[in-house]
């Protein structure tokens, strides 16, 4: 056991202890199982006598968890046991964390399946929290809505969240992705032809890209009107830069003796291009795709704010706040954030498969 | 020996000075940027009408990403200036406002179409463009075309709605058939911009009886049980009545207050002056109660268009108005 584990276990017994003494000035028969976890919780302290598994500390942080969602309506206003409980139950859950990522650390790439608990678990612990607390201490729902009213939301509205996630995200994201990544492709390969072009836009290049997109979005919506046309040319705005910065770099990548030895072939400057330098710059190319992903739908979403007919993400966001209806844009960035992840994710396995020979997907092995 | 003198005199200061300095602190929270549409408040901060009722109010702007309603949930403010619908349907969602006062009688809000769209009344609407303000402002528009019984929603025989910025612009640029717009704001700058009567079909919802009530006074209801509150709430609205009748008679320097007191300097003296004319034939400086038949149809539009789910109970006290 390390000292963390150590500390972490001494005070969550400590705590259920107390919280244990405390549960009893009111009457027992109410949020019993609040008072068993806490019970419990006093027990675990004989681990300092007698080990306990990892699997008991999981075991405890989902009693817990359950002890403390089940009795959060008992109590108005909810008292000081209640809130130690909620802690205890956090403190089992990363103790249990803890152990676990100690036991896979060693060949973690072995359990993927085991290894994606500690996520979950941490995930889940952050949900619970966030419940317990705007629930319990009686938050407004229009300053900050728990996670259960928001997964309702998400379940009522479909049809809303649908036609927003296509009028932003396939409508715009996709087209002003596609043509501002190839069109920085295309732009970087003129300019590492071209010394001019080099010496002349690239300065241009990185000026452009650190232009705010609170700027430019009403300037495309004036250009393009209020329709996906301006979100998408938001877009190409914001990913045409990093394509072209990150591969201007990456066509550099191929070393001299590399291209000598295409010279000692006599292979033309398109065979080189094709078949040693856009590989070689496969990395970087990708690193920039992945960085367009995650740009490309906040520029949309921010571009919405800005005038749109009436539906999209970033105009449910912007507008949803005016009419307190804060659980629907909650539930819309629920929507971005998956699907953006979602986004990333594609094109982090398309990486994986398309650059199999870089160290950094093999992981090393020859 | 010294410390304790000067203790003495601190508090002999303090308590001398203390009756003159207890006022109760408000804080009003504006609907929109420092403007003449609040040409009352702004009056009777500047001509310390509020100091005579031994008030200190704070006034915090709004702006396009302001929801009043939000701020006042919050504990930001104490009254809020709000319409109507967007008071009420807040209220729906658990935020108990109450409406204390109606300074603004009648509506500013219109929608504008330049003539060569060839709309000449609403039954010309379907298939075209309409320019919207969202952010809580959507309610009086939305209740108008269910009233009509036109569809909004883009399909065949209904009206395509668009999200309008908070200018002409959409109309100029003929991004939009029709805009919205107000009297004493936006109507202003299409005038500036050369159009007017002559070439404008104008649909002013307060004409066409479907009006809901604006620029309203709301406070929470907890707030209203304790009975100091209350009378501050009282002479707060005493004052801001003075105000708005000071800003009536004296319309260009109710508009260099109005300059004055705008901290981000946007606002202009000529434009102001236009607003204080515009904003001072919709409100009532003699009489702030709310009028209960126009309350009853907002609510009924409300009802009507599922924006509230149920019929309010305690959404506006006469406690205050009342106590005059």
């Amino acid at each position: 056991m390390s000292q963390l584990q150590f500390f972490i276990a001494l005070v969550a017994g400590g705590l259920s202890a107390a919280g244990f003494a405390l549960s009893f000035v009111t009457p027992f028969e109410q949020a019993l199982l609040l008072k068993a976890f806490l019970g419990l919780g006093f027990l675990s302290l004989i681990r300092f006598f007698i080990p306990i598994g990892l699997w008991a500390d999981g075991a405890f942080a989902v009693l817990g968890a359950v002890a403390v969602l089940t009795s959060i309506g008992i109590f108005q206003p909810a008292p000081a046991f209640f809130w130690m409980a909620l802690i205890v139950a956090w403190l089992f859950s990363w103790l249990f964390v803890e152990r676990l990522s100690k036991v896979l650390a060693p060949r973690l790439s072995d359990n993927a399946g085991l290894g994606l608990i500690i996520p979950i678990t941490f995930g889940v612990a952050l949900l619970v929290i966030w419940e317990v607390v705007t629930r319990g201490a009686n938050v407004p729902p229009v300053l900050l809505p728990p996670p259960s009213m928001i997964g309702a939301q998400l379940a009522n509205s479909t049809g809303i969240l649908w036609a927003d996630f296509v009028q932003t995200f396939v409508k715009s994201v996709l087209p002003g992705y596609v043509m501002g990544c190839l069109a920085g492709l295309v732009v970087a390969v003129l300019v590492d032809r071209s010394p001019f072009l080099k010496a002349g836009l690239l300065p241009i290049g990185n000026f452009m890209s650190a232009l705010p997109i609170i700027g430019i979005a009403p300037i495309m919506v004036m250009w393009f009107g209020f329709d996906w046309q301006s979100k998408a040319a938001v877009v190409v705005a914001m990913t045409f830069f990093p394509m072209l910065v990150n591969t201007v770099a990456g066509l550099n990548a191929a070393s001299n003796i590399e291209r000598d030895l295409m010279r000692t072939y006599a292979a033309s400057y398109w065979q080189t291009l094709m078949k040693l330098r856009l590989p070689a710059a496969g990395p970087f190319i990708f690193n920039a795709l992945k960085i367009n992903s995650t740009l490309a739908l906040i520029g949309a979403i921010v571009a919405e704010f800005f005038g749109t007919p009436v539906v999209g993400m970033g105009f449910r966001i912007s507008t949803g706040v005016g009419r307190l209806a804060i659980d629907l844009v909650w539930a819309e960035i629920a929507v971005a954030a998956i699907a953006g992840s979602a986004f990333y994710g594609v094109i982090a396995l398309i990486e994986r498969g398309a650059t199999f020979w870089h160290p950094s997907v093999r992981g090393g092995r020859a | 020996m010294k410390k304790s003198i000067g203790g003495l005199l601190v508090s002999a200061l303090a308590l001398s000075a203390a009756p003159a300095f207890a006022q109760d602190a408000l804080t009003l929270q504006l609907k929109w940027v420092t403007q003449a549409q609040f040409a009352g408040y702004l009056v009777a901060e500047s001509k310390g009408f509020y100091d005579e009722e031994n008030l200190d109010i704070t006034i915090l702007p709004g702006g396009p990403n302001i929801a009043p309603e939000q701020v006042i949930a919050g504990g930001g403010a104490d009254i809020i200036v709000t319409w109507m619908a967007a008071g009420l349907a807040a209220r729906d969602t658990g935020v108990p406002l109450v409406n204390i006062a109606q300074p603004f009688k009648r509506s500013g809000l219109m929608m504008i179409c330049p003539t060569e769209t060839e709309i000449n009344e609403v039954a010309d609407f379907p298939g075209h463009t309409l320019g919207v303000w969202f952010f809580g402002n959507e309610y009086p528009f939305f209740a108008w075309m269910n009233k009509e019984g036109i569809a909004t929603d883009g399909s065949e025989g209904g009206v395509t709605v668009l999200q309008q910025s908070f200018d002409i612009q959409p109309m100029i640029q003929g991004q939009a058939d029709c805009i919205s717009v107000m009297t004493y704001n936006e109507y202003g700058q299409a005038l500036d911009a050369g159009y007017g009567p002559d070439n404008l079909t104008i649909f002013n919802y307060t004409e066409l009886g479907n009006d809901l009530l604006e620029d309203g006074l709301y406070v929470m209801e907890d707030s209203l049980d304790d009975p100091a509150k209350v009378d501050a709430y009282t002479r707060f609205v005493r004052a801001s009545m003075k105000g708005w009748e000071y800003a009536a008679a004296n319309p260009e320097e109710a508009a260099q207050i109005v300059v004055d007191m705008d901290e981000t300097g946007a606002a202009t003296l000529e434009h102001q002056l236009y607003m204080t004319g515009e904003v001072a034939k919709l409100v009532d400086p003699a009489d702030p109660a709310l009028d209960m038949a126009t309350y009853d149809r907002t609510v009924k539009a409300l009802l009507d268009q599922s924006i509230i789910k149920a019929e309010p109970e305690g959404a506006y006290t006469t406690v205050v108005t009342d106590g005059l």
